[in-house]
């Protein structure tokens, strides 16, 4: 890079607390029924560590993701950078610099990128509108972030139209656009799931040398366990909107305390695994996100579920390490507890 | 001397054959509005009727209508009626339908509901009786007056399609991606959301074109107009009611007919040369040919220029 | 693993060892400006009641093979030269009525995004019944009758077929998909990613189902997927294809163990493990060949990490030498110099 990065601008910590975000069911003017696609989730995303977001569709995920670029605004709950609340920040001023220092990798490696525009525009836009550069070092620094992301010879490369890349090129382009602004939290959402298996790797390494080398804090969104283990630190499970399960991502691979984690653990392709090590699957979809009633949501799957999970919705407790479960049988918390022994067994 | 540079879009229009014809057979209609009523000796309003209703001769290259009017001024000269108002309409109604419509698409919210309202309003009004109370307001008469009543009518069916497909987009990864860039939403709007529906845009403007030529006699009729000035609906109007087909004279409808057409196939193949031309994935690279794979190129949809990497 | 089980009754049993498919040479090309070879002389023979899985990238041509099977190349692709038996008999020149009583009722296909090949506009059982209809003269109400047996087959509630698409979930409409592939009991079902949209969980319950349907029915599968590991728990046998042709191809369990070609190696080294010592993989640098250039020598050596120019007798056979499938263990082909070179 031609000018060093500020190194405070660069490190940032992002803490989201109790968010919430609740959507209409049918999307019209008048309607009653509320989905929470994301209840009560909160965790730090700090410098050089990758914490990886894993769910299933209809869990909320991305909704999260959307929430933490802004591109939605959340029920409840707050999000804070370097201890800052954003939903105070109302001004163009301000939502410019958190989108500098917060940026977004999205899932589609064609979608994301405007079919019509060649890819020096997609990396000039953000230069410009930030500022990042003078006018006339834009297409200089296009060339910089083409090669840091490994797409060589970087001239060519920036003339040409996205259905004119392979996905793991477009890929990058993404990568290299969300770097323009030199921001301080990348978050990818899905970001090899559209790849052939065999440029996801590359994809991945990179993430972890942006974390290595730059100090960036991520977020990595997505349903594979294997990828998040490779990339990621920490691992967030989410199940219908909550998260189920924290903490150091070998830590909850290999002691998995949720049911779910243990679903999902034992969903995962790995041909040494014997069949009858596979966990037993129960029916039923991510409709409990819709209107919940008090009580586990995950009741209808669980396979260890007692009474108190119908009537008592549990609570997610961490200890010192960041490591907790939502699980009133596996990781009960002190009210959970008090719930179960002030009633009699039935 | 400077070379002249005609702009990117005029050369890529010019490149790919389809627009090319297209604005080949627009560029002689337009040559001939300008130089034909040179050529048109007669009135094209002069009646004469002893000599109505003749078929084509050297006196009369297109024959004559049942009021004894040449009917080859009346294509020429009503040319420029026409063509001018055709455009005048199709451009105002298309420019309202597509701010609006991509307004409401990318407002949401009250916006969408409002200008959804207005819309349909528009489109449940019965046309006639719109036009006669519009008609009450506006004193005064002639070819503005028709352009801003057309385009008051048309644009609402095109604006709800516009809507639908600026929704479709604005949902689509890319803006997204230009929203956490800090985009405004002005460039959002018109950098990364019309360029992708400038073909779609284009078809609108055809279809309002093509439909204000044809309105334009009815209301005409209904007194909102002059059936005096020549318009190629006019012409075609009037042949209708003297049931020109019954009576076997075809050359009275014909020949504003073919007008009509032929200006409307060059806009249609000038459309489909844009629909390649917006969409860089349809670029193709041409290979040389005989005659019959040009013609063939000109019918058939075009093929993309290289299978997507993702096809297996 | 499915093992051959000699079961009274079993459909299929006594004709364990048939080949039902046999493919030879298959080239298929798309396109005239710049044809591309898409296929480019492949050999594949598909047994009564196995699992053959058939890996590779996007563009590598699987999805070809398979349409080629059925015939159902779409212009500006067109098959230009090879074989393929049903049973002994050419399929490629077959008219269209004998194409049509071939399709679907010896073979039949789960598309890939089948999710999107439900007509949303139309219930379940309706389109069960238009599909049953268009093979053999049958009541409605015989065809609904059979199409609540399908679903019950594959583990949805009967009711459902006054349902419509929408109304389903992702998973259940797979799973609707593959019951409409196995109305007419074909002996083979060609399946193209059937999984690949589908959240984990899902996924796996879908392969259960289609491995307990394989067992009770004795179909074989023809499963077409870029997830190899999905095929090395799955399939009997697995054929690995690359830029138009087939590499390797060998029983799972031999891949699992030794497999030989790079390219295979590179591809089971491109799935991180769950458990174990977490270390840095290499994934396979470059991108596969433009199949509209002509191809010479070996078309995986620019990203092969064994193509080296030190060793020049190897380097030069790679580069101008295409490496021909030969038989490196029973039932184990591999197309690589290098390997050859070892034997």
């Amino acid at each position: 890079m031609s000018a060093a990065p500020a190194a405070d601008r660069r490190r940032a910590e992002l803490e989201v607390r109790a968010l919430r975000k609740e959507f209409p069911v049918g999307g019209g003017l008048i309607t009653r029924e509320r989905v929470h696609a994301v209840d009560d989730v909160s965790f730090t995303l700090k410098p050089g560590r990758v914490t990886a977001l894993v769910g299933e569709s209809g869990s909320g995920k991305s909704t999260v993701a959307k929430l933490l670029l802004r591109l939605y605004e959340p029920t409840g709950g707050s999000v804070l950078l370097d201890g800052q609340d954003i939903a105070g920040d109302r001004g163009r001023k301000s939502a410019l610099e958190y989108r500098s220092r917060v940026q977004m990798i999205f899932q589609d490696p064609f979608d994301s990128l405007n079919p019509v525009k060649t890819v020096r525009h997609h990396l000039a836009r953000p230069l410009a509108i930030h500022g990042i550069v003078p006018r006339g070092k834009i297409d200089e620094r296009v060339n910089e972030l083409l090669d840091t992301v490994g797409l060589v010879p970087p001239e060519k490369i920036a003339a040409k139209y996205p259905h004119e890349l392979s996905g793991g090129q477009r890929q990058r382009v993404s990568i290299a656009r969300a770097l323009a602004v030199e921001p301080a939290v990348l978050i990818a959402d899905e970001p090899t799931s559209m790849l052939d298996v065999s440029i996801r790797i590359g994809i991945l390494n990179l993430i972890v040398d942006l974390k290595e080398q730059h100090g960036l804090a991520f977020l990595y969104v997505t349903h594979d366990l294997a990828s998040a283990r490779y990339v990621a630190d920490d691992v967030l499970v989410m199940y219908a909107g909550q998260i189920v399960e924290q903490g150091p991502i070998d830590e909850v691979l290999e002691r998995p305390q949720h049911p779910y984690t243990r679903l999902l653990l034992s969903a995962v392709p790995d041909p040494s695994l014997a069949a009858e090590a596979r966990v037993e699957l129960g029916a039923g979809q991510e409709s409990a996100a819709v209107d919940p009633r008090e009580g586990c949501r995950f009741l209808a799957r669980c396979p260890i579920a007692v009474d108190v999970c119908s009537h008592v919705t549990p609570e997610l407790v961490l200890d010192g390490f960041g490591r907790g479960a939502r699980c009133h049988v596996t990781a009960p918390s002190p009210r959970s507890r008090e719930e179960t022994n002030g009633r009699p067994d039935q | 001397m400077k070379r002249l540079h005609a702009p990117g879009w005029l050369r890529l229009l010019l490149a790919n054959p389809k627009s090319r014809l297209g604005l080949g057979i627009l560029a002689f209609i337009v040559l001939l509005t300008a130089i034909g009523p040179f050529f048109a000796s007669k009135d094209p309003n002069a009646f004469n009727l002893l000599a109505a209703r003749q078929a084509p001769s050297w006196h009369h290259l297109f024959g004559t209508t049942d009021q004894g009017s040449d009917v080859f001024a009346q294509v020429v000269v009503g040319a420029r009626r026409s063509l001018l108002l055709g455009f005048a309409a199709a451009t105002l109604a298309t420019t309202v339908a597509t701010i609006l419509g991509v307004l409401a698409a990318y407002s949401g919210g009250l916006v969408d509901e409002g200008i959804n309202a207005l819309i349909n309003i528009f489109l449940v009004l019965p046309t006639i009786p719109l036009l006669v109370v519009i008609s009450g307001f506006l004193k005064a008469r002639g070819l503005w007056t028709m352009v801003l009543v057309l385009g008051l009518v048309l644009w609402a069916f095109e604006a709800r399609i516009l809507r639908s497909q600026a929704m479709s987009l604005r949902n689509r990864d890319f803006v997204q991606a230009a929203k956490a860039a800090g985009e405004s939403t002005h460039r959002i709007i018109f950098g990364e959301l019309m360029p992708n529906m400038i073909s779609r845009i284009a078809a609108a403007w055809v279809l309002v074109f093509y439909i204000a030529l044809l309105t334009d006699a009815g209301l005409e009729f209904l007194g909102l107009g002059s059936l005096q000035k020549p318009a190629w609906g006019v012409t075609l109007y009037w042949a209708q009611t003297n049931s020109a087909v019954l009576q076997g004279e075809w050359w009275s409808f014909i020949a504003p007919g073919a007008a009509l057409a032929l200006t409307v196939l060059g806009l249609t193949f000038l459309l489909a040369g844009i629909d390649e031309v917006s969409n860089p994935r349809l670029r193709t690279e041409r290979v040389g040919g005989g005659l019959a794979h040009r013609l063939t190129e000109l019918i058939l949809p075009s093929r993309p220029a290289r299978p997507r990497a993702e096809a297996s | 693993m499915t093992v051959a089980v000699d079961l009274p009754g079993t459909p299929g049993s006594a004709r364990e060892s048939e080949t039902l498919i046999d493919v030879r040479g298959l080239h298929v090309v798309y396109g005239v400006a710049r044809p591309v070879h898409a296929v480019d002389g492949i050999d594949l023979a598909i047994r009564a009641g196995e699992i053959v899985g058939l890996a590779g990238e996007s563009g590598c041509g699987k999805t070809t093979v398979a349409s080629a099977i059925l015939q159902i190349v779409r212009p500006p692709g067109r098959i230009t030269g090879g074989s393929i038996r049903f049973r002994g008999q050419e399929i490629t020149g077959l008219g269209k009525e004998e194409l049509r009583k071939f399709r679907w009722r010896n073979v039949s296909m789960v598309f890939q995004s089948a999710m999107n090949a439900l007509n949303p506009v139309l219930r379940v059982g309706t389109q069960f019944v238009d599909m049953m209809q268009a093979h053999e003269r049958v009541s409605r109400g015989k065809a609904l009758d059979r199409a609540r047996e399908l679903l019950e087959l594959v583990g949805i509630d009967p009711r459902r077929v006054d349902s419509y698409p929408h109304q389903l979930s992702g998973g259940m409409r797979q799973r609707v998909i593959i019951a409409m592939a196995l109305a007419l009991e074909p002996e083979l079902v060609i399946m193209d990613e059937p999984t690949t949209a589908l959240d984990v969980v899902i996924q796996r319950e879908i392969l259960q189902q289609i491995q307990d349907l394989q067992r009770e029915r004795g179909f074989a599968v023809l499963f077409i997927t870029h997830d190899l590991s999905l095929l090395l728990e799955v399939a009997d046998r697995i054929a690995i294809m690359y830029a138009g042709e087939i590499v390797e191809s060998a029983p799972a369990a031999a891949l699992r163990e030794r497999a030989q070609h790079p390219y295979t190696n590179g591809l089971i080294e491109s799935f991180p493990p769950l458990t174990g010592p977490r270390l840095k993989l290499a994934g396979i640098p470059g991108s596969p060949p433009d199949l509209a250039e002509p191809q010479v020598g070996c078309r995986f050596a620019p990203r092969c990490p064994y193509a080296k120019p030190e060793d020049a007798y190897l380097y030069f056979r790679q580069t101008n030498e295409h490496p021909e499938l030969r038989e490196v263990a029973p039932g184990h082909l591999v197309a690589c110099h290098r390997v050859e070179a070892a034997q």
